[in-house]
């Protein structure tokens, strides 16, 4: 497969048009701009549309109608932009709606700033919008796995009737690296939508709704939705990097920050520490068996993030009291380095009097 | 000799189909129907001369009438579920209107209606055609949705006054600026009916509501926006009018309104708004009688009807 050097942000718009999407609605927001600006050229050479909303609001709720209609469709945004597509999010969870939204995560709260964070983990895993819902949420750390995941994404809106994110930040928006797509899919050849609002020709009416006044059926779906939601489990994937022995510590991270993770581990193994990294890749279903399982091994746990803490209430929820879990965050747009990391864990195994090799 | 047939239990007892019976054929009930309305009954059969009147007045398809031998019937776009609005309210002549243009163009089995949050939220149950269910105020990007993805099927919404004009103006003006090829009914009872009688956008001056107590004062709420009018500042060419069915004759202006504005779609021509002003008899506090003849003597001076802009070549 021929590999080409792209930008992440393009390398998704692309990925989207692999997996078969003719349909971007969008509006603009630093730092992903790239995505829309590259899909309204290249969405009209594949015979697809590109829209750009007069807001996130409507941009969502072009997607929701777009969806029902049976359509693959994308938006893309970033936070205060995500703020706004809570409600449609909602909404389509409620009428099971599939659809990819790419939330590039910028520094909050509020404005905040155009740089790299990863402050919208509870936006995306715990909700953004209203009800009991859920949305898987997968975190790419390499502008491939981008791809991967944008393809993925569509697979599995499709497979769950569910809004899928996208959950990255302006780093993997911007950095240039080697990608390959694999064989694009034909939309003509994606599988008809039943229940999709397409002409009730030769068949019942189809209704896209999220209303139930009766209270009793609408708990009945909610506890649907909720084993709906249990089923994700089966697609849950995570990623382990020097853990096949016992560690020390044992350093939980995702996206760009499993990256500085990496680097970290290296230099601390080069030192005979014994140190590992765990990466969630989906962040909603969480890897929480696989982390538990994996602390077992563990002496303790160092989550880190560009936030203060969020997905931290995961570690700890998973690993449920059996390890220390202490938490290393970077906030503002700012990163940390390697070698933050590493003074980090040196710092925990020393409180926890394990020898520093 | 023409024959009226009511649908007794359909009826709501609001009387309206007395009213426009111009040779008083039609007089009440003693008794009262499942529902606990009085219905309709042709005490002075003989007098009727088929005009249809009472047909196209019923908010809730409960007449029907046979001149020889023909028998008028509810649009086959229409489920024929008993429609859920009070008594007297305009709602469901709307629908009636709606589902004639569909059946009119022949094109119910590649049409997409979608529903606002408002009174008509259940719209759904009642066009027999696909439907989505729209957030409040977003029908009209919905629509933009479906009509991108599938240009060939037939899309409108239908929305309240608070939903297209006050939380969905962004989505309105930018859908009519866009020239997206939908049809918007827009149902403009000046009130908010579904929450409570609250004041909308389209509420006019002095008018009391439930959060207007003493009349609404345009220093501080401003005036009532006509929408028609705002879009017509639009460069992008439109179908754009105002019509009314407070009577059988503006009723049939409104059922060619409705019908041109699905037939520019279909074509292809423009975005198409069709501005109906309706009735909420409950929200007023008046009889359905009374709220038909306060749209004429306090709604339609502020807002005129009529076609505000026509696409040209059309
Ligand atoms: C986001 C949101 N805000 C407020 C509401 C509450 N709400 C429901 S209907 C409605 C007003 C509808 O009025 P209108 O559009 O004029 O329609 P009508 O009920 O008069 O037919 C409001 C404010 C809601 N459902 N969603």
């Amino acid at each position: 497969m021929e590999k080409k050097l792209m930008k992440g942000c393009e390398a998704i718009g692309e990925a989207a048009i692999c997996a078969g999407a003719r349909l971007f609605f969008g509006y603009p927001i630093t730092p992903q701009n790239e995505i829309p600006e590259y899909l309204s050229s290249r969405m009209p050479q594949v015979g697809g549309t590109f829209v750009q909303a007069e807001s996130e609001v409507a941009a969502s709720n072009m997607l929701y109608g777009a969806s029902g209609a049976g359509k693959r469709v994308i938006t893309s945004s970033s936070s205060p932009g995500i703020s706004l597509m809570g409600e449609a999010l909602s909404y389509m969870a409620g009428a099971e709606l599939p659809a990819v939204i790419v939330s590039i995560m910028r520094a909050g709260p509020g404005l905040g700033g155009i740089l790299p964070s990863q402050s919208d983990y509870f936006q995306a895993t715990k909700g953004g919008g209203h009800g009991d819902y859920r949305v898987m949420v997968l975190a790419p750390e390499t502008v491939q796995e981008a791809v991967d995941h944008t393809i993925k994404a569509f697979d599995y809106a499709d497979k769950y009737r569910n809004p899928v994110i996208i959950l990255a930040d302006g780093i993997l928006g911007q950095m240039m690296e080697p990608v390959t797509f694999p064989e694009p899919v034909r939309p003509e050849d994606l599988p008809e939508k039943p229940w999709a609002t397409t002409g009730a020709k030769g068949r019942e009416r189809n209704i896209v709704n999220s209303l139930y006044l009766n209270p009793d059926v609408l708990e009945e779906r909610n506890w649907q939705l909720v084993k709906k939601y249990e089923a994700m489990r089966e697609d849950v994937e995570f990623d382990t990097y020097h853990l096949d022995d016992e560690v020390d510590v044992m350093i939980v991270a995702y996206g760009t920050v499993a990256r500085i993770a990496r680097t970290a581990v290296d230099t601390m193994r080069e030192q005979g520490m014994r140190v590992g990294l765990f990466r969630p890749v989906t962040v909603y279903p969480f890897p929480s068996d696989a982390l538990a399982e994996a602390a077992d091994k563990a002496g303790a746990v160092l989550t880190s993030e560009l936030s203060t803490g969020q997905m931290l209430e995961d570690v700890k929820a998973a690993i449920a009291g059996k390890r220390p879990v202490e938490f290393f965050g970077r906030v503002g747009g700012n990163l940390m380095a390697p070698e933050e990391i590493v003074e980090q864990v040196t710092a925990l195994m020393e409180r926890q009097g394990r020898s520093v090799a | 000799m023409p024959t009226v047939h009511v649908e007794k239990d359909r009826c709501k007892g609001c009387e309206l189909c007395t009213r426009v019976c111009p040779e008083q054929a039609l007089g009440m009930s003693e008794k009262i129907n499942a529902k606990g309305y009085f219905y309709p009954v042709a005490k002075e059969a003989d007098k009727c001369t088929g005009c249809r009147r009472c047909v196209l007045m019923c908010p809730d398809e409960a007449i029907q009438v046979e001149v020889k031998g023909k028998r008028t019937a509810p649009p086959e776009a229409l489920t024929g579920a008993p429609l859920h609005y009070c008594p007297g309210c305009t709602h469901g002549v709307i629908h009636s209107l709606i589902g004639d243009a569909i059946d009119h163009l022949g094109i119910r089995e590649k049409t997409v209606g979608i529903a606002p949050v408002g009174c008509s939220v259940l719209a759904y149950n009642y066009f027999n055609v696909d439907m989505q269910q729209a957030s409040h105020g977003r029908a009209l990007a919905l629509a933009t949705g479906i009509k991108r993805g599938r240009p060939d099927l037939a899309v409108f919404t239908y929305q309240g006054d608070g939903d297209l004009a006050s939380i969905g103006m962004a989505e309105t003006v930018h859908a009519a600026n866009r020239g997206e090829k939908v049809t918007a009914i827009f149902v403009n009872n000046a009130i908010y009916g579904m929450t409570g009688g609250q004041m909308a956008p389209t509420t006019l001056p002095g008018q009391i509501t439930s959060t207007t107590r003493a009349g609404r004062d345009v220093k501080h709420a401003g005036e009532p926006i006509r929408m028609v009018e705002l879009l017509n500042e639009l460069q992008t060419p439109a179908y754009l009018t105002r019509v009314s069915v407070h009577d059988p004759k503006h009723i049939l202006a409104a059922r060619k309104a409705i019908r041109k504005a699905f037939k520019y779609q279909m074509d292809g021509v423009c975005f198409s708004l069709v501005e109906i002003l309706s009735t909420c008899p409950t929200g007023w506090g008046q009889t359905p009688h009374d709220a038909c003849g306060w749209v004429v003597d306090k709604m339609t001076p502020y807002f005129p009807l009529g076609d505000k802009k026509v696409p040209e070549a059309a």
